[in-house]
């Protein structure tokens, strides 16, 4: 089964929208190693920027705008991902308690829609 | 062979092997819902079958076989439903299915089952009516009674659950035993829980009254299947201590008793007996956990003997304070509070318990009765009897309303 793990963090606590400070670079070799050891249940993953790179394409009344910022303001923004594809729920949860992260945070595991036979990711 | 059975009976052997029946497809087929109609289907099979022939002579291997020809059905239906087929007729069981006698046919999967119905993913509230209703066989509107919810509520979260399990990918695993911690005291919460709510009902005629035999088979069935687990072992030994006072916890007029007024030659020794094993087993194998201290607790209640033992009020005080190091909780320092009152007086018990959030806790009867008792001891009667009567309002079940109007009734001219 598949299922997206979504990294949500203070991302004020990473110096700056792009993400450079001491912090980064201590939780960075963090995840090579995780990475290295999800192995091929990884299917994918990376860390974003700063929200304050955000562009939203929102539609509204079905008129569609593009702002700049995130989609919403909240405590916590989401980070980074990994795509990952294990056997079932504990294996997902068993991953994500392993995730680093800088200070306090949260880990969502959603389990991706299965795509109809014949079509990749 | 050709007696027929009541129905009665059938209600009976129908739940005694439905747990494991429907654990044993679930596991097959990781499908909840394939097991419940598949199990259902497969006793309406059987009380039309046994009806007519008399029972097999082994009625759980015989559910179980049909359960599984029908669960392989009902697939079959769902598919060809999708493509527009007409549905193929049930196989019917064979001769064979009716001279079985192999009881090990049926894997037990009960304990994979009570921890899918106890995952994290699934919400608290949803754990134990998951529980109770697939590995006990408890119907939705008993679950519903017993968590004073509408029927219509429980079952749509009980969908919710159900569906929660297949979507989010709960797998059919006992989980690896580093992840025992947090997922079996889950399920001992869950069982705990469902326990309580037998338990506050004195006389056992309540809406709950069923759940203590059922908590009663789960914690024997938990501890014979995860034997090396002290917290187990001791819950299964409380609910042992606490059934065997059951005979004496009501008086002639069906007036609840409190714990320190029963007679100890009515509680059932061969249950203290039972309870006692579990509890050297537990006790043999870990220091002090929660639930090993609430079941020294009953153990140090069920050692008197006569109504001349005087009551362990100061061991079991004792056993309380390291109880709440353990685990802080307001059950636990109300119930403490009731043993300080004997240990070092009533003044002492109403600080510690007015210390409690009291906007929470009134509408929880054994505060107010807790709180009533205090106050009648130190003669502020109208405090007690506004207690008193809060608790009364909750309309709890017969015995305990006895007893709090009889205590409320003793004011009077006082």
């Amino acid at each position: 089964m598949q299922y997206m793990l979504l990294i949500y963090e203070n991302e004020e606590i990473f110096g700056g929208p792009e993400k450079t400070g001491p912090l980064m670079a201590e939780i960075g070799p963090k995840h090579f190693a995780l990475i290295g050891e999800m192995g091929a249940a990884r299917l994918g993953g990376g860390g974003l920027k700063g929200t304050a790179f955000a562009t939203t394409v929102r539609r509204e009344n079905g008129e569609q705008t593009i702002h700049d910022g995130p989609f919403a303001e909240t405590k916590e923004q989401l980070g980074g991902y990994y795509l990952i594809d294990v056997p079932d729920l504990d294996a997902a949860i068993a991953l994500a308690r392993r995730v680093p992260l800088g200070r306090d945070g949260a880990i969502e595991i959603r389990p991706l829609i299965p795509l109809p036979p014949g079509v990749t990711r | 062979m050709s007696t027929p059975v009541g129905e009665g009976a059938l209600d009976d052997a129908f739940r005694a092997v439905g747990g494991r029946i429907r654990a044993a497809l679930a596991a097959r087929y990781r499908d909840l819902d394939l097991a419940e109609e598949a199990f259902a289907e497969s006793c309406l099979k059987a009380a039309k079958a046994w009806k007519d022939e008399g029972p097999p002579r082994d009625t759980a291997a015989w559910l179980y076989r049909v359960a599984e020809r029908t669960a392989l059905d009902i697939l079959r239906r769902r598919r060809t439903r999708t493509e527009n087929r007409p549905d193929e007729p049930a196989s019917e069981p064979t001769a064979e299915d009716r001279l079985t006698s192999d009881d090990a046919v049926i894997p037990d999967e009960r304990l994979k089952l009570i921890f899918v119905c106890c995952h994290p993913a699934i919400g608290g509230e949803s754990r134990a009516a998951l529980t109770l209703k697939l590995v006990c066989g408890l119907t939705t509107g008993e679950v519903a009674r017993a968590f004073l919810l509408s029927e219509t509520t429980l079952a749509q979260r009980l969908v919710r659950a159900k569906r929660n399990i297949t979507e989010a990918g709960v797998g059919f695993e006992v989980p690896e035993p580093e992840h025992w911690a947090a997922r079996l005291s889950a399920v001992l919460s869950t069982i705990e829980i469902a326990y309580a709510k037998a338990h506050e009902d004195a006389a056992g005629s309540g809406r709950h009254a069923g759940f203590a035999r059922e908590m009663f088979d789960l914690t024997a069935l938990l501890a014979e299947m995860l034997p090396e687990e002290a917290e187990v072992l001791a819950l299964a030994a409380t609910v042992r201590f606490a059934e065997a006072r059951r005979p004496a916890r009501i008086d002639s007029t069906g007036a609840m008793i409190p714990l320190v007024e029963q007679d100890p030659a009515l509680w059932s020794q061969p249950m203290i007996a039972a309870a006692r094993g579990y509890c050297a087993r537990a006790l043999g194998m870990s220091g002090p956990g929660p639930r090993i201290m609430q079941m020294m607790i009953h153990a140090l209640w069920c050692g008197r003997r006569s109504v001349a033992d005087p009551p362990p009020w100061k061991a079991v005080l004792a056993a309380y304070d390291i109880l709440l190091g353990l685990r802080d909780d307001p059950v636990i320092r109300i119930n403490r509070a009731v043993a300080l009152a004997e240990v070092q007086g009533a003044e002492a018990a109403l600080i510690e318990l007015d210390r409690l959030d009291a906007d929470v806790l009134n509408d929880f009867l054994p505060f107010l009765a807790a709180r009533a008792d205090v106050l009648s001891r130190l003669g502020r009667h109208d405090e007690a009897r506004i207690s008193f009567d809060r608790a009364l309002a909750l309309g709890p079940g017969e015995a305990e309303r006895r007893f709090l109007e009889r205590r409320r009734a003793d004011l009077v001219g006082k």
